[in-house]
């Protein structure tokens, strides 16, 4: 009688979900993105202080989250990219042009895609605040603010009561100024750290306007 | 079937204010996708200053309210006076925990003033009747995340009547309308020790 | 066949009456003495626990329970019988306060233990309880003080006296009884209520009372219980 073994699965799963909230708003000639700084996987922290914020010119800012590795993969390749078209053309790539970029580059992965979701925030060629958001795949859009990764549920509707003012009657649409942004980026990062684990330690806030980006770290809970 | 919870949708929300509560629920029905009614009622009242809203499957919250009406009833008639909310929390806690290997697919949120001292209170419970009672506020519901976002954003505390309605009804909006299977109107109670306001929201319908 | 029509031995007499249920209120009058007196804040319940022997040992009866922390109860008439409506009165307590936390309401347990001894005057096979229970108990911001009878009926009473000589027990204290009684005051009355038809000397060993307050319900110590006394001489 021959010995049977019963079958053993062996699973392997090439992602990982590393946490993380970003959040951008764009204002009249200015647009603000900011993330948490913490880092961790399941109950762990790997880290507390880790910005998923990175700066890709002089006035762009990506925000990308889910999957550490491939967050940095894919930062690795978009500034490969840069680089090229920074040495043909001789010149910095606009806004409009990196978000069409990061397009492109997401759906050449389209059946192994890279497991981030990116918000890309800065100036226009013309000057204006702008906000594009993406899909893990490439889908994108522009947008006036967008929260995007762990706590992106629960900072949303809040963006769209008190920038987008759905849902509010009476009120007149004043146009967002700086520091208004940055207060209402602290509190619903603040609101977001109470109930969401992968959210919290602190924020990188980037401020981008036609002088440069401007950052501010504002701490959040670490527990 | 795949979520039971999922399959009509809901969200319910409690707050505590100044000797106030209020509880609100959106008002869609649906079987998946699919919206079957646009003024469904999910908040039952159980006494005067009592009020209890159910997450969930609709056919089981239909007869879980009905199960705790008997109840309480008997009680009432029992007791000869009105029960507190805590003790009907646990009445409820008991009922859902009596169905603890079949049980109903439901969420209860609870809001009401005490009989005696006026004091607020709020609680909501798993399916199980596992309890959680809270001094701010609870949410339940298939956009529970958006709920808790904006609950945590624009809760604070002892707030008036006018105001506590205020900021359930945006919390409870603009949550909904970032989930597909909430939403479609909002119903509003507002209970004070002398009068309940009952208030239905205008909202979108998409 | 006989067995299968065991009839209840509770049944009316030609006149209407049960005499069953007589019967055991004369159980409950040849009984030790119990009285129960509403204070403004609080009760106290009182019993006679005088033994046969002296050669008992003292510490192995009670007659004063407790039912749960803010209720008691005491009883005249049968022992046994008492001990069985004692773990049915905790039982309904315990019962209540799992399902809604928070303590059963005095009037609720008076009722079902009531029920219990209605049950008791119905039913096949069983005799009426031979007792009379006092239950006492602070619910809310009010005290509480009921009479729990052998067919079921129950009363609330200012103060009130059962078992032997509780005729001349109600008496006195219809003399003595006033609306703003303090606890200390009313258990004076009840060691006086209790000395009316005591026979011999009357100590710290052969008297129990219990005290219902806002603090809960609790046992006087013997210690305490002959203060009171030495104030009375």
């Amino acid at each position: 009688m021959e010995d049977y073994r019963a079958p053993v699965e062996v699973q392997w799963s090439p992602y990982s979900w590393n946490g993380g909230t970003v959040l951008a708003v764009s204002g009249e000639d200015f647009s603000v993105i900011a993330s948490d700084t913490r880092l961790s996987e399941g109950f762990q922290i790997y880290s507390r202080d880790f910005p998923k914020t990175y700066q890709l010119g002089d006035n762009v800012v990506l925000g990308s989250c889910g999957f550490q590795g491939d967050v940095t993969t894919l930062n690795k390749v978009i500034e490969a990219q840069l680089k090229i078209y920074d040495h043909i053309y001789q010149k910095k790539m606009s806004c409009e042009s990196l978000a069409q970029l990061l397009s492109t580059i997401l759906y050449t992965r389209r059946f192994f895609p890279y497991y981030t979701y990116n918000i890309l925030a800065g100036l226009d060629s013309k000057g204006k605040g702008c906000v594009f958001s993406f899909d893990p795949i490439g889908s994108y859009e522009r947008e006036v603010y967008r929260a995007g990764g762990s706590a992106s549920s629960m900072l949303q509707p809040l963006l769209d009561n008190q920038i987008g003012l759905l849902n509010q009657t009476g009120v007149e649409k004043k146009p967002l100024s700086v520091e208004k942004a940055v207060q209402l980026v602290t509190d619903v990062f603040t609101s977001a750290a109470e109930r969401d684990i992968y959210t919290g330690d602190g924020i990188r806030i980037n401020i981008i306007s036609a002088d440069g980006v401007d950052i501010k770290e504002v701490p959040l809970r670490r527990d | 079937m795949a979520n039971p919870f999922e399959y009509n949708g809901s969200a319910v929300v409690g707050m505590i204010g100044s000797g106030c509560v209020a509880i609100a629920a959106d008002r869609r029905l649906g079987i998946q996708g699919q919206t079957i009614a646009t003024t469904f009622d999910k908040i039952y009242p159980m006494n005067e200053s009592l009020y209890i809203g159910f997450y969930g499957l609709a056919t089981d919250a239909l007869t879980v309210s009905s199960r705790l009406k008997y109840q309480l009833n008997l009680y009432q008639l029992r007791e000869n006076r009105q029960i507190k909310p805590k003790a009907f929390m646990h009445m409820t806690s008991n009922l859902l925990y009596s169905k603890r290997f079949g049980y109903y697919f439901v969420e209860p949120v609870i809001a009401g003033l005490d009989p005696v001292t006026k004091d607020p209170y709020i609680a909501t419970m798993d399916l199980i009747g596992c309890p959680m009672e809270t001094k701010d506020f609870v949410v339940v519901g298939t956009c529970s995340e958006q709920l808790y976002g904006m609950c945590e954003s624009l809760w604070k505390p002892d707030l008036e009547p006018e105001d506590l309605f205020e900021t359930i009804s945006q919390a409870l909006m603009n949550a909904v309308d970032r989930d597909a299977l909430s939403g479609w109107g909002a119903i509003v109670h507002v209970i004070e020790k002398d009068k309940v306001t009952t208030r239905t929201l205008k909202a979108r319908m998409d | 066949m006989t067995e299968k029509y065991s009839f209840s031995l509770t049944t009316f007499s030609p006149s209407g009456k049960l005499v069953q249920i007589e019967y055991a209120l004369q159980a409950v009058a040849s009984g030790a003495p119990s009285v129960g007196i509403k204070a403004k804040n609080g009760i106290v319940i009182a019993v006679e626990k005088k033994q046969k022997s002296p050669l008992y040992e003292n510490h192995s009866i009670n007659k004063v329970e407790p039912i749960n922390s803010k209720i008691g109860m005491v009883y005249s008439g049968m022992g046994p019988d008492f001990r069985l409506l004692v773990r049915k009165a905790r039982k309904i307590a315990v019962k209540y306060e799992y399902t809604y936390h928070e303590s059963i309401p005095v009037s609720q347990l008076v009722q079902k233990v009531a029920a219990v001894m209605q049950e008791y005057t119905q039913s096949g096979g069983v005799r009426p309880f031979g007792v009379s229970l006092l239950i006492a108990g602070f619910d809310e911001d009010k005290p509480y003080l009921y009479q729990c009878d052998p067919s079921g009926a129950y009363f609330a009473w200012k103060a009130t006296a059962m078992g032997k000589n509780y005729i001349n027990g109600k008496t006195f204290l219809e003399k003595r009884y006033n609306d703003d009684l303090e606890i200390d005051d009313a258990v004076h009355t009840a060691i006086l209520t209790l000395k009316e038809s005591f026979d011999g000397q009357m100590t710290e060993e052969n008297i129990e009372i219990g005290v219902a307050s806002s603090d809960g319900f609790s046992l006087l110590e013997p210690a305490v219980v002959k203060d009171y006394l030495a104030a009375i001489q």
